[in-house]
């Protein structure tokens, strides 16, 4: 055999011959800044340019296309539009991802949220003082020595809560007043989770809270586990000083009211930003109507240790949370990098949907 | 609202007892003390346990107070923010002289010499020891507590030889 030559099981390992690509296959498009000289960039540059991008750029682009479609689809026979669940964990309230959340809901773009009791008192928080940057590596005793509390690189100084329990515990009062003297007439007072962020949203009276503009546009907020933050450590002292009476907060009339809100819904589509309670409680009540029609997960949670957080939209169609054949993405990237890039490109649009 | 609660409410037509002093003072949560005195559910209380967490995301810092009502011995429990003022109720004790017992009541012997036929008699263990000292013919003196417009027995002690 001649040097020169490949030996035959080597070309036959190699050198596959390729198969033709499939009409109409999907070339991977570069973003050229060339195009964009002399005017400037806009957001929908960005999205052409990245949409064939590959990676988590196509990913994101793929979460517009599905919003989008979820804005303009109408029911055909009644008209009514897509109703949209938009969850999102507490640290995206103390970031300032808080704005565009709010901008979602004083616009009425979504139907309903669920999130957890740091993404509810958090947004109250800001109103009664400001959160700051920080690092990721600022020591822990150091902070705590200075009464400052980390959230990945921002800091929320001990004073902010101090202020909250200031506002927070004379409502607490006043809801407990009301509950006892509702008692055994017509119509008793039975505190939700949702109640109690719409009655707190009416209180802040404030335009920069995201629960203000969810009262003022009777847009419901659930949160199933309310007590979990610095609302459940006033709910706590509460007790004692409210001994032997108590506030209660039923969360069964919640689970019933968000169910229903997706059984009657023409058409689901979820948003969901990270993991946890406020992905699957979504999730959930959309198993009530045999799945969500579109979905959206924007989150950097693994799969591989079996939780929800890291699941893929295919693991909630084995459920029937997700409808089989439905347009769903998981687009793995942390939320305030991509939500805000998504929005511009959905619901801040000019486009009047 | 506990039924001892009530009757202390019909009982208490004391106020020559403390005259001039009021029934309670305010004290900084914070500077509370265990074995002290407080005032919890509008009870006078002694402390038994107390903690305190620091100011956090819970807000304030918080001292938690596990006290025993001085008169019913029940178990209260209270959360304040350490700022924030409690009450602390004016605790007095006098030893009087026992008379006799009537009925319900003690027959006491002030300092005056003067008669004083108010305090209720005791029950369980203390009731007891009255009877038997009254039995034995003992002169003793019984111990009153009196805090925020109650008071009661709370202990005897018998008269030294030397008196």
């Amino acid at each position: 055999m001649a040097d020169n030559q490949i030996p035959s099981s080597v070309a036959d390992a190699v050198l596959v011959k390729s198969i033709e690509m499939p009409e109409g296959s999907q070339k991977v498009e570069e973003l050229d800044f060339n195009k964009f000289k002399g005017r400037p960039i806009t957001v929908d540059d960005l999205l052409q340019g990245m949409k064939h991008m590959g990676f988590q750029a196509s990913s994101m682009c793929e979460a517009v296309r599905i919003i989008n479609e979820m804005r303009a689809y109408r029911d055909p026979t009644t008209s009514e539009k897509t109703t949209i669940f938009l969850g999102y964990t507490s640290n995206l309230i103390s970031s300032g991802l808080r704005g565009t959340l709010r901008y979602l809901v004083q616009h009425k773009h979504v139907s309903a949220i669920v999130t957890t009791a740091g993404g509810i008192e958090e947004d109250f928080i800001k109103c009664l003082g400001d959160t700051y940057m920080s690092s990721f590596s600022a020591v822990g005793a150091d902070l705590r020595s200075k009464g400052l509390n980390r959230i990945g690189n921002l800091v929320v100084p001990n004073s902010n809560y101090c202020a909250f329990e200031d506002w927070v515990v004379p409502i607490l009062d006043k809801m407990l007043e009301e509950q006892e003297a509702s008692r055994g007439t017509e119509n008793e007072i039975n505190w939700t989770p949702s109640k109690v962020i719409h009655r707190l949203g009416k209180e802040i009276n404030d335009e920069r809270s995201v629960y203000y503009w969810a009262w003022k546009n009777d847009i419901p907020v659930f949160c199933p586990a309310l007590t979990d933050g610095s609302l459940g450590d006033m709910l706590y002292f509460h007790t004692f000083k409210a001994s032997p009476k108590q506030l209660r907060i039923d969360i069964v009339e919640d689970i019933r009211k968000i169910n229903t809100i997706a059984v009657r819904a023409k058409r689901a589509g979820m948003i969901i930003l990270g993991g946890g309670i406020v992905k699957h409680h979504i999730a959930n009540a959309c198993l009530m109507r045999n799945g969500a029609e579109s979905a959206v997960y924007i989150n950097t949670a693994q799969e591989f240790d079996g939780s929800d957080a890291g699941a893929r939209p295919d693991e909630a169609v084995s459920w029937g949370k997700i409808k089989v054949g439905a347009d769903a993405v998981k687009v793995y990237m942390e939320a305030t990098a991509a939500f805000p890039f998504i929005v511009a490109n959905t619901f801040a649009k000019e486009d009047g949907l | 609202m506990s039924a001892a609660h009530d009757d202390a409410q019909h009982e208490h037509t004391f106020d020559s007892v403390d005259a001039g002093a009021s029934a309670t003072y305010p004290m900084q949560c914070s500077a509370l003390r265990k074995g002290g005195h407080v005032v919890i559910k509008n009870r006078p209380c002694k402390i038994v346990d107390m903690s305190t967490s620091k100011t956090g995301k819970h807000g304030h810092a918080k001292v938690h107070l596990v006290a025993i009502d001085i008169f019913t011995g029940k178990k209260l429990e209270d959360l304040c923010p350490s700022t924030h003022n409690m009450d602390v109720p004016n605790v007095k004790r006098t030893d009087y002289q026992f008379s006799y017992i009537d009925e319900d009541f003690l027959v006491l012997i002030d300092s005056n010499g003067e008669e004083k036929r108010d305090v209720k008699m005791p029950e369980g263990e203390l009731a007891k020891r009255i009877e038997k000292l009254e039995e034995e013919g003992k002169d003793f003196f019984v111990g009153v507590q009196t805090a925020m417009g109650e008071e009661a027995a709370i202990d005897v002690k018998e008269a030294s030889n030397k008196d």
